[in-house]
């Protein structure tokens, strides 16, 4: 080993010189040096190996958590609290009226709540609430406000986060709490002793969309409504629920602000378009309520169909519930009184029936408009005599004549003509049995007793030729007579809905044809019989410069113990103008009081919707029209 | 071999200036790693804000307000826009409901007419009034009849005029 003393000369190149690798210079250490220094390595490799244990047991630790049985629950927990599950409701289509009026829309209502851990003092808020919501029906009640106190109490001991004290509060009585909570905030800060500083803190809301009738009680039978937990119920609102609702999402949302969860476009509900004319919905039942004051009636309906295509224009049924305030359903449909009767209640007809039978005899040819028949006021079928409505004898009368006077016998005597198969064949035809299809919930089927059935017997068939018997509902009587209104003998499907606006596109289904179950020449032909027979009577449902045809209808009511002869269903059904059918009338009074007969009761109620229904639908006189086509 | 590490020596930086290199590439390093997690930050940072104020506002929609916050604010969320608008249609089918609009009538003193005091005039080309209509009828589904494809019967100037159409189109669609 050499060494360079200090003061030993060398030269330049020599020191510079790097020394031969095997040659480790050998640098002098004293002891001390020596000794701190291995004192200094052996702390480092201790926090070193300190170090390397806690990672060691750290990784060990993570992959022991990845395999350990809680993980499961540990993963759980841990979604918990990064992400919350939210429900989205799509809000409700709209259902409009077929020039474009809203019939059935939303609005804005508030969820008021509690955030407990905010809550300040528990009395005022209580005290708060029950006297700004004091006029709304639903928290009407003395004992409301300690029920708002014992709430946030109950919260307050187990814990809960939030609680709900009121819902569907209206937009000006959330103003007036959020006033109530400035005046409170701004309350100087003195002692307020052991009553505490009034305040409304913890106080939340939450605003959501509620569906709301602007037009209240109109059309309420055809719309029915949307109950609390957001369902439709009856009408429109429970047949087209599911397209009406949209499809409600569930979400997870993320809370951590690097991964927003966007909130879902939802699908909103489809809109509806209506055939119901609400000009035409609104004199309907205002012609029905004068004609029940009137008569005395217990119920009615009035039905307004475009027989051409079977659009209902107006169904007005009684009674009628404000579906903004559907709580009260049960206090106005008592007795199971259904929602609408045009459609849920069967009912025996009467003599509007016989439109039907004399179609399918001059339909099938078993009788035409000039075959004579002499009554002689009694008929036996089947072991019973059936007698005319005023239990006369009119004589020989041709088919007209039948029609005219509302002849039991004679059309007795037309069924037995048609025979049992085909008279049955002829009304199933008609549709009736069975539900119409139409597009309202609730719809009852009625009864066709048909031969062969248990309870059939050969009497029926006499007594069906002149609507009693048979359980028939509204709806089913207009879709069957539009055959014959439309002077096509097709007999269209009855329906409201219009059309449908969904993804920005408005579709309308074509009208439907249900069958044809006479000739167009049989419906040319019954109606200006019809026609011709309103004329000869001179009736109350006449109405100047319009030719229509039409027909009574009184019915006996079944009862436990027979017919009852005070009670009865007085019916009119009419269509016009005869030369081109616009629109085809069905009139049902239930139980009328001044006048058990159809022709007095139910018939100027036709006269008087007609007079209203050709300004509206702007129908001109025949005469003008004869005019205009002349010239 | 002693004249190359004799050049290499001769050629050789200075240990200073080594040094001073090493230190230099070492702040560099650190530098350009201060900067990216500077603007890592910053962005992540924004994010975030920007984050809080989505979550904010979808809490507007789905969560609970305070009664006293403040109701002017200028953001609103597209679903409260919905629910507004949604509010005053109905408010406005209130105002133009069959109640109000009768009660309107007879503040005016008008009666409605009956049929017999109408006057039909004959209006050539009249076209009577249409059910509404609150969107376009679907489109209908044109199906292609033929199997051959148009790319493959279109002649060359065919093909020219068809891009000058699409490029003019293009240009037309992009103008504010």
């Amino acid at each position: 080993m050499r060494r360079y003393m200090a003061g030993q000369v060398v030269s330049a190149g020599r020191i510079r010189r790097k020394p031969p690798a095997r040659e480790t210079p050998d640098i002098p250490y004293s002891a001390n040096e020596k000794a701190g220094q291995n004192l200094t390595g052996w702390r480092f490799n201790l926090l070193g190996i300190l170090f390397l244990l806690a990672g060691a047991m750290i990784i060990i630790q993570l992959v022991r958590l990845q395999f350990s049985p809680e993980r499961s629950e540990f993963v759980s927990q841990g979604e918990l609290y990064s992400r919350t599950l939210h429900i989205f409701y799509p809000p409700r289509g709209d259902i409009y009226d077929r020039w474009g009026r809203l019939l059935a829309g939303s609005t804005l209502v508030y969820e008021v709540g509690a955030q407990v851990d905010n809550v300040e003092n528990a009395d005022t808020i209580s005290f708060a609430i029950s006297k700004v919501l004091s006029g709304h029906p639903e928290y009407d009640y003395p004992e409301y406000s300690d029920e708002i106190f014992s709430v946030i109490h109950r919260a307050e001991i187990s814990g809960t986060a939030y609680v709900q004290l009121a819902d569907f509060v209206t937009p000006e009585e959330l103003a007036q709490l959020q006033d109530w909570a400035r005046n409170y905030a701004n309350l100087p800060d003195v002692d307020y002793g052991e009553a505490g500083r009034p305040s409304l803190d913890g106080l939340v809301y939450r605003p959501r969309l509620q569906r709301y009738y602007p037009e209240n009680e109109l059309g309420a039978n055809v719309l029915g409504f949307v109950n609390r937990e957001g369902t439709g119920m009856f009408g429109v609102e429970a047949e087209f629920n599911d397209l009406l609702a949209g499809a409600p999402l569930s979400v997870w949302m993320s809370l951590d602000p690097y991964q927003v969860t966007e909130i879902p476009q939802l699908k909103s509900g489809a809109d509806l378009v209506l055939t119901i004319d609400r000009e035409i919905q609104a004199a309907a039942e205002d012609v029905l309520n004068n004609a029940l004051e009137e008569s005395g009636a217990d119920g009615g309906v009035i039905l307004v169909m475009d027989p051409n295509t079977g659009e209902m224009l107006a169904i007005a049924s009684t009674p009628r519930l404000n579906p903004n305030e559907y709580w009260n359903y049960a206090n106005v449909f008592t007795d199971n009184t259904p929602y609408n009767r045009a459609v849920s209640q069967d009912y025996e007809p009467g003599s509007v029936f016989k439109v039907l039978t004399m179609a399918a005899a001059l339909d099938d040819g078993a009788v035409t408009p000039d075959t004579e028949f002499v009554d002689t006021g009694s008929i036996q079928l089947g072991g019973i005599t059936i007698r005319n409505w005023d239990w006369g004898a009119w004589g020989p009368q041709n088919m007209q004549g039948c029609l005219s006077h509302s002849l039991n016998v004679c059309l007795t005597w037309v069924a037995t003509e048609l025979g049992a198969g085909q008279f049955y064949r002829y009304m199933q035809n008609f549709g009736f049995g069975r539900t119409t299809g139409m597009d309202l919930a609730g719809e009852a089927p009625g009864r066709l007793k048909l031969p062969g059935d248990t309870d059939w017997f050969e009497a029926e068939l006499g007594t069906n030729s002149f609507g009693q018997g048979i359980a028939v509902t509204p709806i089913q009587m207009v879709m069957a007579i539009s055959s014959v209104a439309n002077g096509k003998g097709e007999m269209m499907m009855p329906h409201v809905m219009r059309s449908m606006v969904r993804d920005g596109f408005q579709y309308t289904p074509t009208p439907q044809v249900i069958g044809k179950p006479i000739s167009a020449e049989t419906a040319h032909t019954l109606t200006e019989l019809l026609a011709r027979s309103l004329e000869g009577e001179s009736s109350d449902a006449l109405i100047d410069g319009y030719r229509v045809a039409g027909k009574t209808g009184t019915a006996e009511i079944a009862t436990p113990t027979g017919y009852s002869t005070s009670e009865t269903n007085a019916s009119f059904v009419g269509w016009g103008p005869v030369d081109n059918p616009r629109f085809l009338v069905y009139v049902w009074l239930e139980k009328p009081q001044s006048s058990p007969w159809g022709s007095i009761v139910a018939a100027p109620v036709f006269a008087d919707m007609v007079e209203r229904l050709v300004v509206l639908m702007d129908i001109p006189p025949d005469g003008v029209l004869q005019g205009l086509a002349d010239h | 071999m002693e004249n190359i590490k004799k050049l290499t020596q001769a050629y050789e930086q200075a240990p200073w200036r080594r040094q001073m290199y090493m230190i230099g590439v070492i702040l560099l390093i650190l530098v350009s790693a201060a900067i990216i997690a500077g603007i890592y930050l910053n962005v992540t940072a924004r994010a975030a804000a920007v984050g809080r104020q989505i979550q904010e506002m979808q809490v507007r929609v789905y969560g609970y307000h305070y009664l006293t916050s403040d109701a002017g604010e200028v953001t609103v969320p597209i679903e409260e826009l919905e629910q507004r608008i949604a509010n005053l249609t109905s408010q406005l089918a209130i105002l133009t409901s069959y109640k109000v609009m009768q009660e309107r009538v007879k503040d005016l003193n008008l009666d409605p007419i009956e049929a017999d005091h109408i006057e039909y005039i004959e209006v050539p080309g009249y076209i009577e009034r249409q059910t509404t209509s609150l969107a376009p009828p679907p489109e209908p589904v044109v199906v292609n009849a033929s199997a051959i494809d148009p790319q493959f019967k279109e002649s060359l100037f065919e093909w020219v005029a068809d891009q000058v159409q699409r490029t003019a189109r293009y240009f037309s669609e992009v103008r504010p």
